[in-house]
């Protein structure tokens, strides 16, 4: 049985957003990552499977329940923070947070709210609304991670933080996969999801592009690399590289995009003597287009 | 890091966060309605000690029925017309009718709603307990009132019965329930607080017309059972007592809406 089992659901608006026949499941100990742009449909699916929307057509279950019917049985053992956290504003922390525990009635075991806001380091007694950005996003983690959900879904949670806290998420991400968890990463940044997934689902404009294990997505990545020399390095040595192209170059300047490993360009480079190297974040939109090229050879192969 | 050791009692519910979210809003309007109390009935033995009849006789018919002005010589005919023909029980309509249209609404309107029924409380407990806290906090709110009248009533010596005080606190507590209600049944179906409030007052107001200006039209006069305020106050419960059966009619009222605003809100897609 899969912790969450999205089964080809729609959800279409009026204004032409929403998914389109979704199907994609979350097994209980892995993270899997639910990656698009935004605006691509990922806050509608989570609210789908949160049952504050209903779909159009198609069936999702959490824990082998159908939400709609055994929503309240599920939401006793699930962990969830909103895209778009709105919190109790006149609250402290401390006080919000005994709010929604007492709604989870028997969830007091597990993770504390104490420990978890300690190792956050968010102070729990201060009001909501005097709080910073990322302060407010950890009081939304806080309750997501608190009791040991059996499944969490998480819809941008490292927003706001800074990277050492991001890095605290993602090992509490994989302290409660260890423990047999199911945890839906929702974010727009291929970065956050490759580092901490097993899995990643990839939508685009509505519709699932691809469903792949998460070192099929890094050996897509293209990033952009900006390197300066002493010495002008030679074109052919670049483009004999397998996975490289020379985007520009101007005397001791070069741009190159780099596909996949990064092993290859850095064993050539260090036969110059580097002056500055940049490497840019992987562009998702480039790792789209390498799906669809897939998809339209596929097509024309069978046509 | 600071916690408190054990969690304040309104957290444990959306019933109790919901009445604790108001407390400033009770405190004020209870102080507010006092006020108007102590205020009005201040200036009643001056009004009892002049003879206002010739004045009284001065107004047309429709302004009398209007406003209730039928008779200031007794305590009891002044609380009547200065305070419960108008002024207290629009008081806690508008304060039930601005509470109600928010307490669904205001939620799904700032997005806490998402986190809220992210919990093991189906939508319908949300809004049961909602309205709950609702009646619960104009319950609060009318206690003070009727509070106040009674002391007001004897300081001032009006005299008026304390059980005919308590009948019509009663009812116009019930009235701004119905109103409540239908304020927050709004705000459950549609998600859209502001037209809830803008709806549930144009309501509240008309359905006054209706009681206030009935019996001066004879086609309108058989429309008058259709208004909440006919049922609580225009059978004069400060003259005879409360009336059971037009309060068990505001009560089922209240029930049936709350019952809708369940429903509808059970149904619907949320905050889009």
């Amino acid at each position: 049985m899969s912790a969450i089992d999205i089964d080809h659901v729609s959800k279409h608006y009026r204004t032409g957003a929403g998914i389109d026949d979704v199907t994609l499941s979350v097994e209980h100990g892995e993270v899997f990552g639910f990656l698009g742009p935004n605006g691509a449909g990922k806050s509608t699916t989570i609210r789908l499977v949160m049952d504050l929307i209903r779909p159009d057509a198609g069936r999702i279950r959490i824990l082998g329940r159908e939400v709609r019917r055994g929503g309240r049985a599920v939401r006793r053992r699930l962990g969830y923070l909103p895209g778009e956290l709105a919190l109790y504003e006149q609250l402290t922390g401390g006080q919000m947070l005994d709010h929604l525990a007492s709604l989870r009635e028997g969830r007091g075991t597990g993770r504390s709210v104490g420990d978890l806001a300690e190792r956050l380091h968010l102070d729990l007694g201060r009001p909501i609304r005097e709080l910073s950005r990322g302060n407010k996003q950890k009081v939304g983690l806080i309750q997501a991670f608190m009791g040991d959900p059996e499944v969490i879904i998480l819809d941008e949670p490292t927003s706001g933080l800074d990277p050492l806290m991001q890095r605290e998420i993602r090992s509490l991400m994989r302290e409660s996969t260890a423990e047999g968890a199911a945890v839906f990463l929702s974010s727009h940044a291929l970065n956050e999801v490759s580092e901490v997934a097993d899995r990643v689902a990839i939508i685009r404009a509505g519709s699932l592009v691809a469903t792949e294990a998460v070192e099929g997505l890094r050996s897509r990545a293209v990033r952009r690399i900006e390197v300066r020399t002493t010495t002008p390095i030679p074109e052919d040595q670049l483009a004999a590289l397998p996975g490289a192209s020379l985007v520009a170059s101007s005397g001791n300047h070069a741009t190159i995009d780099i596909t996949g490993s990064m092993d290859l360009i850095v064993k050539v480079l260090a036969r110059f003597e580097v002056l500055e190297l940049v490497a840019g974040e992987p562009d998702l939109e480039q790792i789209f287009l390498s799906y669809y090229e897939d998809q339209r050879r596929e097509t024309a192969d069978e046509a | 890091m600071k916690r408190e050791p054990t969690a304040p009692w309104w957290t444990r519910s959306v019933f109790g966060r919901s009445l604790h979210d108001e407390r400033r809003a009770l405190i004020g309007w209870s102080i507010g309605l006092a006020a108007t109390i102590v205020l009005e009935l201040a200036l009643y033995p001056t009004v009892r000690d002049n003879d206002m009849s010739a004045l009284l006789d001065s107004y047309p018919e429709s302004v009398k029925q209007l406003f209730g002005l039928t008779d200031f010589a007794t305590g009891t005919g002044y609380v009547r017309a200065e305070l419960f023909s108008f002024v207290l029980p629009l008081m806690v309509v508008v304060f039930g009718v601005l509470w109600g249209s928010d307490a669904v609404a205001g939620e799904e309107d700032r997005g806490t709603i998402d986190l809220l029924l992210a919990n093991p409380i189906s939508r319908r407990r949300v809004v049961g307990e909602k309205a709950a806290a609702v009646v619960a906090g104009l319950g609060l709110v009318s206690t003070v009132m009727a509070a106040a009248l009674v002391l007001a009533s004897s300081a001032f010596s009006a005299d008026v019965p304390v059980a005919r005080l308590g009948a019509a606190s009663l009812m116009a507590f019930a009235l701004a329930a119905v109103f409540a209600i239908l304020g927050l049944a709004l705000g459950a179906a549609t998600g859209k607080r502001g037209l809830a409030r803008g709806v549930g007052a144009a309501l509240a107001i008309s359905a006054y017309l209706l009681s206030a200006l009935g019996p001066l039209a004879s086609w309108l006069e058989p429309w008058r059972v259709a208004s909440p305020w006919y049922h609580a106050l225009g059978v004069d419960p400060l003259g005879h007592g409360v009336p059971v059966g037009h309060l068990a009619l505001l009560v089922l009222s209240a029930g049936v809406l709350t019952v809708g605003a369940a429903e509808a809100f059970d149904r619907r897609d949320l905050g889009i």
